[in-house]
């Protein structure tokens, strides 16, 4: 360790530490020593009493205040100094919507909180959406527009995709290409109509490397269109998942995960919960939930719900005679979905094949899940394509010298393109492309024109959730390093030199307005209304219905931006049934490749496509069920390991026909035997932060399997690869941390919990006569998925340290997510276990701090006094939680992070203090003052901590124990309440609900 | 020979002599110095931009507190006023004087005026404006007798100990809430008691001097 206070802001090499590397600092920084051989003894002292002289004359009279206060010249309303203001407006994630409500503080966001009126947000924002925040303020985005070879500049830009534009007019726009993502952005999509209109020949290709090719496939077939699905779990009795990402990344996972909870918890539904079937290949949220989970490898994963249809009657019934151990499990599986017919529910994840999703399509009708489960809607998204096969069809095009012109709009395929179409080498074959990019990333490096995006948080916008209902986006904060939404690059296209995307948006709005078609909220229609630029028709006259519309669209559009979302946009329902006949029509499945490893891609949960890599909360957020920091791995399963040799940390080859990498393997118990999950988003090779850290698994994978493939080579290479874990740290194993039992017990013996608590003690305990502060954690709402963690760090200035430290066990999160398993390492139980601080009323902690640094209040809040803290790390070393975080370095000021977006209601630690959950004081204390100036009792919910805030399963409750109508006294009385550790009489604040499983009798547990 | 001259008596002394002299300067500079008022900036009143005179406004002309600082009921910040609100009588009066050049100028090009503060807290320090007031705590219980100050200087030293002085036992702080803005209050003989106020503020002093109440 030569270079302490790794600041997540730098390059690579000095996160792999490489001699290289370590050289560059030693001549940057030069050490003392190296400082000290190169004086003699009188120089030194020579200098040092100069120094002292000097210092004593700076001690001379009142030092003038540098502190400078700056009123507003003209006073914005509404900003109040000190207090906090939101605003709505949306996070998307794949183009879909996610709305949020950003917090001002003197008119600048600081924190991303859900927007309780979105439908898939329901209040509630996760990880990735959290993390928005520091990638608005990233010093490291992409500043500068760069022209061919040369810096240029916005206006330069304009003028020559206007040169470009009068060329391609005149020829009906032959050889202009669009790329985007998915948009279901409305006003684009009209945009990009307007756009076809004027440039027939024009051609508008999509990529998103997570792409849902599978499912739009499957309906093809299934109903010759493309539908949506939203999905009701508050009404499924049995979920059936199938490597399904619902409850953590699918569109609207917010919502179902908040339905998903509320049936699992069987205290506050008259002890009924729903029973969960899992299959996967690779561990998932839902997997980890569930109560009865089955790891597979993927050709049996296909073969199971095939089993599954032929079972339920959605196929033909030879499909239920296979040779499978799990024969009777899925047996019984099938025979409690068709129990439970209209109250059950099938899901598979966008990584299953197109077979897969359609026979879960037909699964879900022949179990009328449709209507009841399952609702089928138009989709939000502006022209559903199939990705991969659009992609290749513009490289090929490209290839061909048929594309002159290429607008690259926020996707990124110079990375993310499957290794076998050679975007890059393409992309220099087009003379004039445009990469509009919020980073100057791998395509935009390759693109003759870079233009820096606006941030989604510093443009004006809008954008459909996952049941259509649009949002428009407002921005936060005027661009802070310049940039241009895609609107305002299409606008150009379109003829408009001095685009603003505020107009443009508000333009589309208002036609839509003017159309009265906006209620319909139809997609299709809306991309078919044509013009961009132009006047709205209202501005025609100026008659009083003229005017009286104007009045109607102002309030409309008041209304929109107040709520962050727009009134009656969700989707219309259809109603389809699915075509006879498709099972049947079915190939038989290939014979699984034995030996073979598979390799399944998935997004990551932080860094998702890559898009992510430059935010250090989200590569420093350890993994849900790896707790891997900083870096991806090949996660294989225990009995993969043993068979190839390898453990984890050893570095493997690994190849498949599209080309080959080096990967740690990361050794993952509950993994499908003989397959490996790779992580897309990682081993970029362009990035301030990101680039090089962890290995690209978009080189190994080809356009015909985008989310399987089988491996060529799979072969330890003897090398070894050190991987920052935090699953090591603190450890707290052995003793009674997770309680869990089934419904059966929990209705018979509700009060078996209770009976296993210790809580004795010959000395009365503390007294709190007015508030009691206290946290109720549901550990049968936890889904593990970190938003918490993401909110407290974003809250609470908590910084981020780098792989190094992570590696040494000295990560800062104040809230942590336990990840604890049980039963065999093949096929575990999961239990996720939040673990802020305990708040204790015997506070370990607070004994044996010399200097009183930490102490209690009068409301049972254990407090943590910075300015008091010397630094001696008792408090941490006493916490049998070990919830106490150190600055071991200057974390928070070695953090290239500008001033204005750390919260300023909580103070910034520097080296030598402890740290820990606070319970957000800051919020409790802004809430107490309000209340106590308003001369009333602060009302229950009133306070709410981050953690609790972002949760989107509400498993996280925080109140007044002392209110018996309290929502956290409600909960801490349920007979499923325990407290950690009870044994040590360290009585603490934060309890959590027992876990209780709902298992099918009929399924042994040897076979779960 | 002796070792010792008669001189070495008088070095004797004088080295003991200084040394002592040493010891007690070291002592004043670590237990006074910092608790002077030299070093904590009590009284003293920086340079601003504009000789803004508090004695002038208040006491002269009788503007209240929250003419200027109107978010000093709502917020923890008590507020700078905006160029825009010295304009709402400086583009009427005045009109031509260079002390306010600087207040026209900023208001024609868009530039804040940059004030320096007079009373500055550590960043671990999250004091509240809008508690003091709606509990009783009179402007000038802080801010001294800023009506009459003609260059704001800082009344208080700002130390801790200050905050506890008062955070320990508010009572003789209190004043009547329609008073709390007047810059020359005096208890009169009506005046409810201390003790009073704290009930009727619902003021629970043990409370005030937990920690999370200042730092957090």
């Amino acid at each position: 360790m030569t270079n302490p206070a790794r600041d997540y802001w730098r390059s690579l090499e000095e996160l792999a530490d490489s001699p290289d590397f370590a050289a560059v600092v030693e001549r940057e920084v030069p050490r003392f020593r190296d400082v000290l051989d190169k004086f003699d003894r009188r120089q030194f002292l020579t200098l040092m009493a100069a120094s002292m002289a000097l210092a004593g004359l700076s001690g001379c009279g009142p030092e003038p205040n540098p502190q400078q206060r700056l009123p507003y010249v003209e006073a914005p309303p509404g900003v109040v100094p000190g207090r906090q203001r939101y605003y709505a407006t949306a996070h998307t994630r794949d183009g879909y919507a996610e709305g949020v409500l950003l917090a001002h503080e003197m008119a600048r966001p600081i924190k991303v909180e859900g927007n309780p009126d979105h439908p898939a947000s329901l209040g509630a924002a996760g990880a990735i959406t959290q993390a928005s925040i520091l990638s608005l303020y990233n010093p490291r985005r992409a500043q500068t527009v760069v022209g061919p070879g040369q810096i240029s500049s916005w206006e330069g830009f304009v003028a020559a995709l206007y040169r470009r534009r009068e060329q391609l007019l005149k020829k009906r726009g032959e050889g202009l290409r669009l790329l985007t993502g998915t948009i279901t952005s409305p006003s684009l999509g009209a945009q990009i109509a307007a756009l076809q209109t004027a440039f027939p020949a024009m051609r508008w290709h999509q990529w998103e490397p997570l792409h849902r090719d599978n499912e739009l496939a499957a309906d093809q077939m299934a109903y010759g269109r493309p539908v949506a699905r939203v999905f009701d779990l508050a009404a499924a009795d049995v979920i059936f998942a199938v490597d399904s990402d619902l409850i953590s990344a699918a569109p609207g996972w917010l919502a179902y995960a908040r339905q998903f909870a509320a049936r699992r918890r069987p205290d506050e539904t008259g002890g009924k919960m729903s029973r969960v079937y899992a299959i996967e290949s690779t561990p998932t949220l839902i997997g980890a939930k569930a109560d009865h989970r089955l790891p597979m490898r993927p050709v049996e994963v296909a073969a199971s719900v095939r089993f599954l249809a032929g079972a339920v009657g959605a196929g033909p019934s030879q499909w239920t005679e296979i040779q499978s151990p799990h024969r009777d499990w899925l047996k019984e599986a099938a025979a409690d979905l068709t129990a439970n017919k209209g109250h059950a529910l099938v899901h598979a994840g966008r990584e299953q094949s197109i077979e897969i999703h359609l026979l879960v399509e037909l699964i879900n009708a022949a179990l009328g899940a449709h209507g009841n489960t399952v609702r089928l809607i138009e989709p939000p998204v502006v022209s559903p394509t199939l990705h991969l096969q659009s992609l290749s069809e513009l490289v090929g095009d490209m290839q061909a010298g048929k594309v002159d012109t290429l607008l690259i709009l926020d996707t990124n395929p110079a990375y993310s393109a499957p290794a076998d179409i050679p975007f890059a080498a393409a992309l220099k074959r087009v003379p004039f492309s445009v990469s509009l990019s919020l980073f100057a990333d791998e395509s935009a490096l390759l693109a003759t024109w870079q233009v820096p995006a606006k941030h989604e948080y510093e443009a004006w916008g809008d954008a459909r959730a996952f049941d259509g209902t649009a949002t428009i986006q407002q921005p936060q904060v005027r661009p802070l390093y310049g940039g241009h939404a895609p609107s305002e690059v299409l606008a150009v296209l379109q003829g408009n030199t001095q685009p603003d995307d505020l107009t443009l948006v508000r333009q589309f709005w208002q036609r839509q307005q003017g159309a009265g078609s906006a209620a319909e909220g139809n997609p299709q229609s809306l991309a078919g209304d044509a013009g961009g630029g132009q006047t709205g028709p209202q501005s025609s006259g100026s008659s009083q219905p003229a005017l009286a519309a104007a009045e109607a669209f102002e309030a409309f559009w008041h209304e929109a931006l107040r709520r962050g979302v727009v009134a009656n946009t969700a989707a219309p329902p259809l109603t389809l049934t699915p075509k006879a006949g498709l099972a049947e029509g079915l190939r038989p499945l290939p014979l699984g490749g034995e030996a073979a490893i598979d390799l399944l891609f998935r997004p990551d949960e932080g860094l998702w496509d890559g898009r992510h890599a430059e935010n250090p909360w989200l590569l420093e957020l350890a993994r849900t069920f790896t707790r891997l920091t900083w870096d991806n791995a090949a996660l294989i399963a225990p009995a993969t390991a043993k068979k190839h040799g390898v453990k984890t940390g050893d570095v493997v080859a690994i190849a498949t026909r599209y080309g080959a990498t080096k990967a740690p393997v990361f050794v993952l118990p509950g993994q499908a035997p003989d397959t490996a999950t790779l992580w897309l988003g990682w081993g970029r090779q362009a990035g301030a932060l990101a680039e090089g850290v962890g290995f690209d698994a978009y080189r190994l994978r080809g356009a015909a399997e985008p989310w399987l493939a089988r491996a060529t080579r799979f072969e330890k290479t003897g090398e070894t690869y050190r991987l920052a874990t935090t699953q090591g740290h603190d450890r707290v194993a052995g003793r009674d941390l997770i309680r869990e039992f089934t419904l059966d017990r929990f209705n018979n013996d509700p009060e078996y919990v209770k009976q296993k608590s210790k809580d004795v003690s010959l000395y009365p305990g503390y007294i709190y006569p007015d508030r009691a502060w206290a946290m109720a954690i549901d550990l049968n709402s936890c889904i593990g998925c970190q938003a918490c963690t993401i909110a407290c760090q974003a809250e609470n200035n908590v910084p981020t340290v780098g792989k190094d430290m992570v590696h040494f066990g000295r990560i800062m999160h104040w809230l942590r997510i336990d990840r604890y398993y049980s039963g065999s390492p093949d096929d575990p139980d999961v239990a996720f276990e939040p673990m802020p601080c305990m708040h204790c009323e015997n506070a370990p902690c607070e004994v044996v701090c010399p200097v009183h640094a930490t102490v209690h209040d009068h409301e049972g809040l254990n407090l943590m006094v910075y300015n008091r803290c010397v630094g001696t790390r008792f408090c941490s070393n006493n916490c049998p939680y070990k919830v106490r975080r150190f600055n071991f370095y200057d974390f928070a000021a070695a953090t290239e992070r500008p001033p204005e977006s750390w919260n300023p209601d909580v103070s910034v630690r520097g080296r030598g203090v402890m740290e820990k959950c606070t319970y957000c004081i800051q919020r409790i204390k802004v809430k107490e003052i309000e209340a106590e100036r308003d001369g009333r009792k602060l009302r229950d919910g009133e306070v709410v901590t981050a953690c609790q805030q972002s949760c989107p399963t509400q498993a996280i409750v925080f109140g007044d124990r002392n209110d018996s109508h309290s929502h956290v006294a409600r909960r801490k009385a349920t007979p499923l309440d325990y407290v950690l550790l009870d044994d040590l009489n360290t009585r603490p604040r934060t309890s959590y609900a027992a876990i209780v499983h709902n298992p099918n009798p009929a399924i042994g547990k040897e076979q779960s | 020979m002796a070792i010792f001259g008669p001189s070495a008596n008088l070095l004797t002394k004088a080295v003991l002599l200084a040394g002592t002299g040493l010891f007690l300067i070291l002592l004043l500079m670590v237990w006074v110095v910092p608790v002077m008022g030299y070093n904590s900036q009590e009284r003293y009143a920086p340079q601003q931009p504009v000789p803004f005179s508090h004695k002038h406004h208040v006491s002269g002309l009788g503007l209240d507190c929250r003419y200027c600082h109107d978010k000093v009921e709502v917020s923890s910040n008590a507020g700078m006023p905006p160029t825009e609100t010295c304009m709402t009588c400086h583009s009427q009066v005045w009109t031509r004087a260079d002390v306010l050049a600087p207040v026209r100028q900023s208001l024609a090009q868009g530039v804040n005026l940059r004030w320096t503060s007079v009373y500055v807290l550590p960043d671990y320090v999250f004091f509240d404006h809008s508690i003091h007031i709606a509990k009783g705590v009179g402007c000038t219980d802080c801010h001294g007798p800023i009506g009459d100050m003609a260059l704001t200087w800082k009344a208080t030293t700002l130390y801790m100990s200050w905050c506890l002085d008062c955070h320990r036992n508010p009572a003789p702080h209190l004043r009547p809430r329609d008073q709390v803005f007047n810059p020359h209050w005096v208890p009169g003989p009506n005046t409810p008691s201390g003790a009073e106020l704290m009930k009727a503020y619902d003021i629970h002093p043990e409370r005030l001097t937990d920690c999370g109440t200042c730092h957090r």
